[in-house]
C-alpha cells in the first residue's frame, strides 16, 4: 500500500509467498468494467510486471521507512507485529488492485485506505512531531519512494526503460497519488521533477528505531522456507545495492560489491525462480494469463 | 528430546527424499551426497534442488486449469496467449524457467513421496507453457529447412498435436507421402537453457555443501549435460534411428522411423504414430495390459544387454498402446551408451545373485561395479539382504505382479539413508541413468499391475542364460532374432 512496514518482535514471515500470491491472483480483475487509470499500453503495467519487480518493492519499503513520520505512523497504527505477512500481502493487493483494476475498483480500495487513514494520528517519539496519515508531504513520500523504486530495479536488474519511457512511468503514476488525496499540483510529473523532490525531502530523512528494526526484520525474516529464505539473500541483496548511496549509509549498510555481469545474473536467476515458485501459487497463472490476453489486445506483445 | 529428535530425522530424510525427485541430475548428486548424509549441512545444499521441484510441481499442479478457466473460450484464449515469438519463449522460459520444468520433467520419472496421480501431474508440466502460434512454428521450420512448411512438406497441419519436451509436435505429410510428426523446438529456448546453466553461481550457492569442489562441479555438469543432450534433437534422431534399425521386424516393438532430411538441430521427423495413450490402458481388461508390460520390459532389457542401449526416459507419455501387446516406443531424448565393461559388473551381480547364488561373489561384482566401497565392515548377508529387494521379481520362477507398493518399496530402498549401507554404497556417475529408468520402470509396471513370469522373459534375455522362449511374444521374438540374424549376414 502507501505505507513502510515495520516490525520487531513480529511474529514470522511464513507463508510469505503464498499469501502474496493469493493477494495477487484475487486482485487481478476477471472482468474489469474498462482499462483503469494505466491499461494495457501503459508503462506502468510493464514495469508492474517486470521480473525486477520485488526488487522494486522492498527497496521502496526501505526508502519509505526513512521519513520519520510515516515510520512513526506504521510502527503506532498498522497490525504489522501481529501479522506481518499479511500486511505485506495486503499491500501487495492494494497496488495491484490500483494498477490492473478498473477505474471503479481502483476509487473503491484507495476509498478505503483513506478512510483508515483519518483515524492514523499521533505523535512520532524521535522528533516529537505530530503526524497524520492524511497529510499530503507523508503520501507524497511514500509515492515518491515507490516510482523511484520502480525506475532504479528495472534499471539494474529487469528491463532498463528509455528515457521517455521514464518519463512515462512518473506521469502516468502520478495518478496513484491522487487517489489517495495528494494535490496534484505537488505530484513529480517527469523523472526530472522527481529527483529534485526526493532531493529536497532528503534534510528530514533519518533512520529511527523503528526504521532501523522494522527494516532488519523485512531483509532478514525469520520463519521464511528454508529454500525461500536463500532467494531472499538475492533478493535484499538487489534492494540494498539499487538504494541510493545516501539511503544506505543512513541505515548503516556496507558499500555493496560492484555490481558485475555475473552478479546480476546471478541475482535475475534467483528472481525467475522465484516468480516460477510464485506462478505455482493457485490462481497466479490464471491471473497472468488474464493480463497477457488484455495486452495482446491492446496491440502490445 | 527423543521425539524432536525423531522428527527432525524425519524432517532430513524428507529432504533427502525430495532430492530423489529429481531423477537423474539428483541421483548424481546422491552419489556425491550419500557419502556425507551424517551431515547436517547437506540439507542446506539440497534448497535449489528442492525449490525446483516445488517450483515444478506449483507449475504443474495448474496445467489442468491453463485453458479449463476460460469455459467455451478455451479455444480463443488458446491462439491468445500462444507463443508468436522468440521473445515470448524468452520471457516465459528464460530466467531458470526452462531449466526448471527440466528438472520439474525430471521429477516426474522418480519420486518416492508421489502417488501415481501426482506424478501424471508432475509430467503434465509442460503443459503450462503455451504453444507457439502456427507463425511461429512456421518460422522455425524455415530457419531449419530452409523453406516454409507448406513448401518443405505436401501437407502441414499448422495446429499441435501434442506439447513436447521443450517443442510441440505438428502432423505433415510428406513430398514422397510419409505421414510424419514434426517435433518443433522453441526458438531461442536452447540458448536460454545453455544461458542459464552456464552461469551456474546461483545453483553453485545454493548447493552450498561444504563438499570439495569439485564434487559440487560433478553435480553440476552432471546436470547441465544432461539437460544440454535433450537440448539438440540431432542426438535425439540418432538414439532414434539406432533403436528403430535395432528392432526393425520386431513382433511387438515399434519405433517410428526417422525422416533424416527433415531433421535439424531444432526439429525432428518422424513416421506418425497413433495408439491409445497410457492413461487408456486402465480401461483396457488385465491381460492386454499384461501384454503391454511385458513389452516394455523386453525393450528395456533387450536393448540394455544387446543393443548396450538404454532409453533413459520411462515416462508414460513415450508410449503408444495396439493391443496384442504391441507398442510404439516415442522420444529418445536421453539414451545412455553402455560400453561392455561399464555393463560386464552388472551382469555379473544378477548372475551372482540370481543364477549361482553366491552371495560372495555378488558382493565383489557390487564393489567391482563401484557400488560398494570394498573393505565395508559389513556382513555379507545384511549386503545381499539391503539389495535383494532390487531383484524380488527375477529370483524365481513363477509368475509375480508388479504393484505400486512394490514399486514404493524399491524407491524407498534405494534412497534409505538411514539403513547401515548408506555410508558405504554410491552410484556411479556412469549408472545414473540406469537407476532412473529401473526406478521408472518398476513405477511404470507397478501401475499397469502387471503379472508375469519375470524370471522366465529374463532368462530368454540374460546373456548368460539365453534360455528358450517361455511367452508367444517371447516365441515370436525367437523368430524375429533368427531373421535378424539371417538378415546382418
Amino acid at each position: 500500500m502507501t505505507e513502510p512496514k515495520g516490525r520487531s518482535t513480529a511474529e514470522d514471515a511464513a507463508g510469505l509467498v503464498e499469501r502474496s500470491a493469493a493477494a495477487y491472483a484475487s486482485a487481478v480483475p476477471v472482468r474489469p468494467e474498462d482499462d483503469g487509470f494505466f491499461g494495457p499500453a501503459s508503462v506502468t503495467w510493464r514495469v508492474s510486471a517486470d521480473l525486477s519487480a520485488p526488487v522494486a518493492g522492498l527497496r521502496s519499503l526501505l526508502l519509505q521507512a526513512l521519513h520519520p513520520l510515516a515510520m512513526a505512523g506504521v510502527d503506532q497504527h498498522s497490525d504489522w507485529r501481529t501479522d506481518p505477512v499479511g500486511r505485506l500481502a495486503a499491500t501487495s493487493a492494494y497496488e495491484v488492485t490500483v494498477t490492473f483494476g478498473d477505474r471503479a475498483g481502483a476509487r473503491r480500495v484507495a476509498q478505503r485506505v483513506r478512510a483508515i487513514h483519518t483515524h492514523v494520528r499521533g505523535v512520532d517519539t524521535v522528533t516529537g512531531q505530530p503526524y497524520a496519515a492524511d497529510d499530503p508531504a507523508l503520501l507524497l513520500w511514500v509515492h515518491a519512494a515507490l516510482v523511484d523504486s520502480g525506475l532504479a530495479a528495472s534499471a539494474l536488474f529487469g528491463t532498463p526503460l528509455t528515457d521517455a519511457d521514464a518519463d512515462a512511468y512518473v506521469a502516468e503514476m502520478t495518478v496513484a497519488a491522487e487517489l489517495l488525496g495528494v494535490p496534484p499540483e505537488m505530484i513529480p510529473d517527469s523523472v526530472t521533477a522527481l529527483k529534485r523532490y526526493i532531493a529536497g525531502v532528503r534534510p528530514e530523512l533519518r533512520r529511527t528505531p523503528a526504521a532501523a528494526e522494522s527494516m532488519g526484520y523485512l531483509l532478514d525474516p525469520p520463519g521464511l522456507d528454508e529454500d525461500i529464505a536463500e532467494l531472499w539473500q538475492d533478493i535484499r541483496d538487489a534492494a540494498v545495492t539499487a538504494l541510493p548511496d545516501w539511503a544506505r549509509q543512513m541505515y548503516g549498510y556496507p558499500e555493496p560489491p560492484p555490481l558485475t555481469a555475473e552478479r546480476r545474473t546471478e541475482i535475475r536467476q534467483a528472481l525467475g525462480v522465484l516468480d516460477a515458485v510464485f506462478l505455482g501459487e493457485p490462481g497466479v497463472l490464471e491471473a497472468r494469463q488474464r493480463l497477457t490476453v488484455r495486452t495482446r489486445s491492446a496491440g502490445k506483445v | 528430546m527423543k521425539s524432536e529428535r525423531n522428527a527432525r530425522l524425519r524432517s532430513r530424510t524428507r529432504k533427502i527424499t525430495a532430492l530423489a525427485a529429481l531423477g537423474g541430475a539428483s541421483i548424481a548428486g546422491l552419489a556425491v551426497l550419500r557419502r556425507r548424509a551424517g551431515s547436517l549441512r547437506v540439507e542446506r545444499g539440497l534448497a535449489a534442488l528442492r525449490l525446483a521441484a516445488r517450483g515444478g510441481a506449483r507449475y504443474a499442479s495448474h496445467a489442468p486449469q491453463l485453458f479449463a478457466s476460460a469455459g467455451e473460450h478455451r479455444e480463443a484464449l488458446r491462439n491468445d496467449l500462444a507463443l508468436q515469438t522468440a521473445e515470448d519463449v524468452a520471457t516465459t522460459l528464460g530466467t531458470m524457467k526452462g531449466v526448471l520444468m527440466k528438472l520439474g520433467q525430471m521429477a516426474s520419472y522418480v519420486d518416492d513421496g508421489l502417488s501415481p496421480a501426482a506424478r501424471r501431474t508432475l509430467s503434465r508440466l509442460q503443459d503450462s507453457v503455451p504453444p507457439m502460434s502456427p507463425e511461429l512454428a512456421a518460422q522455425v521450420i524455415t530457419e531449419e529447412l530452409g523453406r516454409p512448411p507448406e513448401r518443405a512438406f505436401a501437407t502441414w497441419d499448422p495446429e499441435p498435436i501434442a506439447a513436447a519436451s521443450i517443442g510441440q509436435v505438428h502432423r505433415a505429410i510428406t513430398h514422397d507421402g510419409r505421414a510424419v510428426a514434426v517435433k518443433v523446438q522453441y526458438p531461442g529456448i536452447a540458448e536460454t537453457i545453455e544461458a542459464d546453466l552456464g552461469n551456474v553461481a546461483l545453483l553453485r550457492r545454493m548447493l552450498k555443501i561444504t563438499a570439495p569442489s569439485q564434487d559440487v562441479d560433478a553435480l553440476l555438469a552432471e546436470l547441465s549435460e544432461r539437460v544440454t543432450e535433450e537440448l539438440d534433437y540431432r542426438r535425439e534422431a540418432r538414439n532414434q534411428q539406432m533403436f528403430a534399425r535395432y528392432y526393425e521386424g520386431h513382433p511387438t516393438i515399434g519405433i517410428p522411423g526417422i525422416v533424416a532430411e527433415l531433421s535439424t538441430r531444432r526439429v525432428v521427423t518422424s513416421d506418425l504414430a497413433d495408439g491409445a495413450r497410457f492413461a487408456e490402458l486402465a480401461s483396457w481388461s488385465q491381460a492386454e495390459r499384461d501384454l503391454a508390460a511385458e513389452t516394455i520390459y523386453r525393450f528395456v532389457f533387450r536393448s540394455l544387454y544387446e543393443a548396450h542401449a538404454f532409453n533413459g526416459d520411462p515416462h508414460p507419455g513415450n508410449y503408444l498402446f495396439h493391443g496384442g501387446g504391441r507398442v510404439t516406443f516415442l522420444d529418445f531424448g536421453l539414451v545412455k551408451y553402455f560400453t561392455a565393461a561399464e555393463l560386464r559388473p552388472l551382469v555379473e551381480m544378477v548372475k551372482h545373485l540370481c543364477v549361482e547364488n553366491d552371495p560372495e561373489a555378488f558382493r565383489r561384482a557390487m564393489e567391482d561395479a563401484g557400488f560398494l566401497m570394498p573393505d565395508a565392515p559389513l556382513p555379507t548377508d545384511m549386503i545381499v539382504e539391503h539389495m535383494a529387494v532390487f531383484y524380488d521379481t527375477v529370483r524365481e520362477r513363477g509368475p509375480r505382479t508388479m504393484t505400486g507398493a512394490y514399486a514404493s518399496a524399491v524407491t524407498r530402498r534405494f534412497f534409505d539413508f538411514r539403513s547401515p549401507l548408506a555410508a558405504y554404497v554410491q552410484i556411479p556417475r556412469s549408472y545414473v541413468i540406469l537407476q532412473r529408468i529401473n526406478l521408472g520402470l518398476f513405477a511404470l509396471l507397478g501401475e499397469l499391475s502387471a503379472t508375469a513370469d519375470w524370471r522366465c522373459i529374463a532368462e530368454e534375455i540374460w546373456p548368460f542364460v539365453q534360455g528358450p522362449a517361455c511367452t508367444p511374444i517371447g516365441a515370436a521374438e525367437v523368430a524375429w532374432s533368427s531373421g535378424r540374424a539371417v538378415r546382418r549376414r
